[in-house]
């Protein structure tokens, strides 16, 4: 298996290219080939499951040359990553139709898959910078897609602040290499631990967290999401809110803190955390209930759920992991379910005002269930998904002594159900309006694809049926966090 | 000292960002900040009196090693600026597009998105 | 369920056949075995049904109606084979079925009396909404949901594990949020609120489950036993109770049901908000205060502040209510305070007396929505001031909405007053026991239940003695078919047996041992011959009254309904004479609405400043106002949020260890 994790980046990225190539005159190639692409690719990130391993580029050690590493949370981040993906590209499908230019767009998506590949499974600093890049460069060009006012705006807003992020990030990378030499995150974990900190590697990390923090939009550095987010076509907005602030700001954070910086050496750490959580699981979620506009109340939702994730991490204990984890794994799916599901209500009344929407559930019975589905995961209504990561968090704040978070915790949880309630209500349940009167339910592909996310919020529900404390998938990733630092990669399987 | 100008580089660059209101003006700051931490990663590989780190002819890898500054960091600027340049030119283009919908470069006037 | 626990043992106690009731508990069920042992059954059967209406198509709406129906009344029987099953265990230990460390089953007492009154309720639903539903929209969906609901209160009785617990309340609040929906666009607002309460204390419920798993290190219900000992107990204890009182809809948590009686098919509000979630709110209650933890004297007379608070409230409320949908529901409010105060006596007596009135409650509560709900089905509103003279037409729905009346207002010798008659006892000796505010909270129950007979003659009057309103006066109006009259009939003869045989039915069988103690009553009442009595008074109220001739008459105002006719019924003519004098009796009780203190508090009520859903939505409004503003929409100012951050973050780093939260 190792050999294959370089073709998870040059496989979208390869295809990125071959794109734009070959579609100026085969008009259904874009098509096909992403969704081809996006059903390999995830595919073999399933076969990843279990597995762990090293591959290092050009056959270079890991001192002189670039590291992928394959490990428990990879493994997650891989499965979630182009599992969703896959669901986007067959959603794009039909719903793409509505923009102009299908061949560009799928060029940046599967850009957009290369790099989130590209970051969960570089070891090296700098290479995950690179594909953060990667990452950025292709989402604002995502964001600006439609070319309106607002897409413009937004992007430029996501873009400086973007920026700002990333060279705070390369300030950051730049004073670890000075101070340690290395630019392989293990290497560093184990000089870490020899050396101590100092004031450089302090500023480094403030920066970091910083950066990263902004990929993730933690309060305070969340202000571009709610721009960005509605701004995207409903798949990107899927992917931007479900994956790729997950992947570009929760993964690394949890990395950083974990692997590299470990809470021995900055004892606040998980103090920080915490306080950075819970402000931003307040603050979104009581953002997201005043909104009109569908995808809004959405982003500001995701800026709540990151709360959560970022409270999970910050109570360091296993169980806080294994909550946290499980729960970026669900949010990724019920959230991406919901854009989804906003976006067949714009495809379907060209509007998601939510004050000029309303009866849809007689006209798009179909989506009206899913996104009540997907309402029940986040809000955090049994049996789903969104239930057991939130009750997993909440048991680990009780268990680790903060009975405050975990009052918090509820308390927004609730606020969630409230938010998500209104969606439904004002979209799906009450009397028709003008723009809804005709409206029809959405193409066939567009319905799979928000049907695979249905499941999958169903289905990874089960996995506390392989033990609470220990989910299949999940368990891994917790065992990735807590037990990587200082062991340096063995030997590697170069070609 | 030399590592005090480039924090004033980078100084300078998010001082525009945040204070200047035209939106060509904030891509310039952003370069800036991006040169400033090139400069900063060159210096960091530096070593007084190093050669460049180029295998020349008769000279063994170990002396290269122990005469030339640190290759590494060189490799990242190239990478970076790079980078930097896609960046650009992807904002240069929204600010043109921007222009053209909103007919100004005042990004105070740019306020559709709030609340 | 990791490797080891695969092959857990399972305590089979329940098992029919004769080889395994030797063998207490043996390995290796399988997972078919686990879904048909008869303490499953309860659950999976109806959830299964439910499946198969929910895939039957939409021609076979009749067949579907019909399979609903026999799948309830087939439930039934699997819960009185389960109950017999558990009589024939020696000394009627609790029946425990101990799947693994998730899932584990128990049948006590408590569990199984509200087991069977729960699942006999869903198949007299079933039953009225054959007809009731006939004909409506979304049948698919309400079928299936309705015997899902069956099958999940199942799960929440039976269920000995907090979690599953937990997990089947949950789902009963998205069921409830389904089945009002299913009403139509109207309805949606008052789904949404139901669900946001319910969903809210839903919530709360996880924190509280969470504490107790971690305080008690373990999951299983019947094993918890917790002191009130410190403040993250007492947080345990309120999410329990909060999550209980919002279920069963006491205040201040009670704003849902009025709204959801109002506005959702009234099948779904005489079976959800008026039964099952009084059932199984009341159920966890009791599991609360005498099982789980320890009660004190505070906690206590909290627990009969709140009872007397939700009687006397819901009750005046009720009685300026115009439509009759939501008249019910206040009164469903209401009667949920007798039960609170029963329970929060904490003695034996009060906790049976407090069951006692669930059940009952249960029984007239349903009896009188079905009411409504034919009424509805046969005129078309449930608007008290369009309705009257429906006894003549509708005899048989009269009769037992008379009975069930009667009734809730606690007349002798019916049910509800000797479940008031035990709760009034309780209170008396937790008088003796030191509560000083036993006299206040007694009088205010009392005051209660004279309020509710005062509301229940105008709904009496308004709907069935009246004159018909100008609306109906033409329509042709029969008598509903069987399958709606026959529930409501059954309920009131209930009501009456219930009543008149209250000791040797329902609670020497049911009740008392589901409290455990030995009940005391210190003032007995003795039902049966009580009736005798009372009946003989009656005929001998009858005798006199043909007997005798009135010699003497006093000549007074005319006085309907507590008013003044004249005052207030009289709509006079353009020439100031009195033409068609009309009482719908929607004006009774004007004047209590009018008096000084009250007319400002039903004001207040009528603002909404006591429902707990809009205050909450006032004060998140007033954060998102604020914190709306600071996103105005400005680059340069998220750019200086996102240096500030940077900022606070160095100096949290470089604080070292001095912040913490």
């Amino acid at each position: 298996m190792e050999n294959a994790l370089p073709f998870f980046v040059a496989i979208p990225l390869g295809a990125a290219f071959f794109i734009p190539l070959v579609s100026l005159t085969l008009k259904w190639v874009p098509d096909l080939l992403a969704n081809a692409v996006m059903a390999v690719l995830a595919a073999m990130a399933f076969l990843t499951i279990g597995q762990a391993g090293f591959y290092h580029m050009g056959g270079w050690g890991t001192h002189l040359g670039i590291d992928l590493r394959l490990d428990g949370l990879t493994t997650l981040m891989l499965v979630t990553i182009n599992t969703i993906g896959l669901a986007m590209a067959i959603f794009s499908v039909q719903y793409m139709t509505k923009y102009t230019s299908k061949l560009r767009y799928y060029s940046l998506f599967l850009c957009l898959i290369a790099g989130l590949n590209g970051i969960v499974l570089t070891g090296d600093l700098f290479n995950l910078y690179i594909f953060m890049e990667i990452v950025a460069i292709s989402s604002y060009a995502l964001v600006a897609f439609g070319c309106e006012h607002d897409e413009l705006e937004a992007a430029f807003k996501y873009a400086v602040l973007g920026t700002v992020a990333s060279a705070f990030i390369l300030i950051g990378i730049a004073l670890l290499y000075a101070m340690l030499g290395t630019l392989n995150m293990a290497e560093m974990a184990v000089k870490l631990a020899a050396g101590g900190m100092n004031m450089p590697l302090t500023v480094a990390l403030g920066l970091f967290l910083c950066g990263f923090g902004l990929k993730a939009a933690l309060v305070p550095f969340h202000a571009w999401l709610p721009d960005a987010h509605p701004a995207a076509p409903a798949p990107v907005s899927a992917m931007l809110s479900g994956v790729v602030i997950k992947t570009a700001g929760i993964y690394v954070l949890s990395r950083l803190i974990f692997n590299v910086f470990t809470v021995q050496l900055v004892p606040d750490l998980f103090s920080i955390l915490r306080l950075f959580g819970v402000v931003s699981m307040i603050v979104g979620g009581i953002l997201a209930l005043g909104q009109w506009d569908m995808k809004r109340l959405l982003a500001y939702s995701s800026i709540s759920q990151i709360g959560y994730i970022v409270v999970g991490l910050g109570l360091g204990t296993p169980l806080g992991l294994t909550g946290a984890l499980f729960h970026m794994l669900n949010h990724s799916v019920f959230k991406s379910l919901l854009f989804l599901n906003a976006g067949a209500v714009e495809y379907a009344t060209g509007s998601r005002d939510l004050r000029h929407l309303g009866g849809l559930s007689r006209n798009l019975p179909f989506t009206a269930n899913m996104s009540l589905l997907g309402s029940m995961a986040i809000s955090g209504i049994p049996p789903f998904n969104g239930f057991w990561s939130k009750l997993i968090i909440v048991l680990a704040c009780i268990e680790s002594g903060h009975p405050w978070l975990a009052l918090a915790a509820v308390a927004m949880s609730l606020v969630t159900l409230v938010a998500v309630l209104k969606m439904l209500k004002r979209a799906f349940y009450e009397e028709h309006k003008p723009l809804t009167v005709h409206a029809t339910e959405v193409p066939v592909l567009m319905r799979a694809a928000m049907l695979l996310l249905a499941t999958l919020c169903v289905v990874l529900a089960l996995l506390v049926l392989t033990g609470l404390r220990t989910p299949f998938l999940i368990a891994p990733a917790v065992d990735a966090l807590s037990t990587w630092a200082g062991t340096a990669p063995g030997q590697g399987m170069g070609i | 000292m030399v590592y005090a100008l480039c924090l004033v580089l980078i100084a300078i660059g998010l001082y525009g960002v945040v204070v200047k209101k035209n939106v060509v003006k904030i891509v310039i700051s952003l370069a800036i900040i991006e040169y400033g931490i090139n400069v900063l990663l060159v210096l960091i590989g530096y070593r007084s009196g190093g050669c460049a780190p180029i295998l020349q002819q008769g000279m063994t890898a170990a002396t290269l090693v122990a005469n030339s500054v640190d290759p590494l960091p060189q490799a990242l600027v190239l990478t970076a600026i790079m980078i930097n340049l896609g960046m650009l030119i992807l904002m240069v283009a929204i600010c043109i597009r921007l222009y053209e919908r909103y007919g100004t470069f005042d990004i105070t006037e740019m306020r559709r998105l709030k609340g | 369920m990791r490797g080891n626990d695969r092959v857990a043992t399972h305590n089979c106690h329940s098992r029919s056949n004769r080889e395994s009731r030797k063998v207490a508990a043996f390995d290796g069920l399988s997972n078919m075995e686990l879904l048909l042992n008869s303490m499953v059954l309860p659950v999976t059967f109806p959830l299964a049904a439910g499946i198969l209406c929910l895939l039957l198509p939409k021609a076979f709406d009749r067949a579907r109606s019909v399979l609903a129906t026999v799948a309830s009344a087939i439930t039934v029987l699997i819960v009185c084979r389960l109950l017999l099953e558990w009589k024939q265990l020696p000394g009627n230990a609790p029946m425990i079925l101990s799947g693994s460390a998730w899932g584990s089953l128990r049948l006590d007492h408590l569990s199984s009396f509200i087991l069977l009154v729960t699942t006999v309720f869903g198949f007299l639903i079933s039953l009225y909404s054959m007809g009731y539903m006939r004909g409506k929209e979304r049948l698919r969906e309400y079928y299936a949901w309705l015997l899902g609901t069956i099958g999940i209160a199942c799960g929440v009785i039976l269920a000995n594990n907090l979690l599953l617990l937990l997990i089947f309340w949950g789902l009963l609040g998205f069921a409830l949020y389904v089945m009002i929906g299913i009403a139509g666009p109207e309805a949606a607002e008052a789904a949404k609120k139901s669900l946001i309460i319910v969903g809210g204390s839903d919530c709360l419920l996880m924190l509280g489950v969470t504490i107790v798993w971690v305080l008690a290190d373990t999951l299983t219900l019947s094993s918890i036993r917790m002191d009130l000992a410190d403040g993250i107990r007492y947080v345990a204890f309120f999410c329990f109770a909060i999550a209980a009182l919002a279920k069963a809809g006491a205040m201040p948590f009670h704003s849902w049901v009025p709204d959801c009686g109002a506005q959702a098919p009234a099948s779904v509000a005489a079976f959800l908000p008026a039964a099952l979630d009084k059932l199984l709110g009341i159920y966890l209650l009791v599991r609360l205060t005498t099982g789980m933890f320890v009660m004190n004297t505070a906690m206590n007379t909290l627990l009969m502040l709140v009872g007397a608070g939700t009687i006397i409230c819901a009750v005046m409320m009720a009685l300026v209510q115009h439509d009759l949908k939501r008249l019910l529901s206040y009164h469903a409010v209401s009667q949920v305070g007798y039960m609170v105060l029963g329970i929060g006596t904490g003695t034996a007596l009060g906790i049976a007396g407090g069951l006692f009135h669930m059940l009952n409650n249960t029984i007239y509560k349903s009896a009188l929505f079905l009411c409504a709900g034919s009424v509805e089905k046969k005129t078309g509103t449930t608007d008290l001031d369009n309705l009257g003279g429906l006894a003549k037409v509708m005899p048989l729905t009269f009769v037992s909405c008379l009975v069930a009346a009667l009734a809730i207002s606690g007349i002798p010798p019916l049910n509800g007053f000797y479940s008031k008659w035990m709760i009034y006892q309780a209170m008396v000796d937790s008088g003796r026991n030191g509560n000083c505010l036993w006299l206040i909270f007694l009088a205010t129950a009392m005051f209660g239940s004279a309020l509710t007979l005062a509301s229940f003659v105008k709904v009496l009057h308004a709907v069935f003695l009246c004159k018909r309103s100008a609306e109906l006066r033409h329509r042709d109006i029969r008598e509903v078919g069987f399958s709606m009259w026959l529930p409501g009939i059954g309920l009131a003869c209930l009501c009456v047996i219930f009543g008149v045989f209250a000791y040797q039915l329902p609670l020497a069988t049911m009740i008392f041992p589901a409290v455990g103690g030995v009940v005391q009553l210190s003032g007995a009442w003795y039902a049966s011959v009580a009736t005798v009595l009372l009946l003989a008074a009656y005929a001998l109220g009858v005798l006199v009254y043909l007997l005798s001739t009135v010699r003497k008459a006093r000549s007074c105002n005319t006085y309907i309904g507590g008013e003044i006719m004249e005052e207030v019924f009289h709509h006079k003519g353009t020439d100031g004479k009195v033409e068609n004098v009309e009482v719908t009796g929607v004006d009774f009780y004007k004047t209590v609405e009018d008096l000084s203190p009250l007319r400002e508090i039903f004001g207040a009520a009528r603002a909404k400043l006591f429902d707990i859903y809009d205050l909450g939505g006032k004060v998140s409004a007033y954060f998102w106002e604020i914190l709306r503003a600071a996103h105005g929409g400005l680059l340069p100012m998220y750019l200086t949020w996102v240096l500030a951050g940077l900022l606070v973050l160095l100096w949290m780093l470089f604080s070292g260890g001095r912040v913490a939260i």
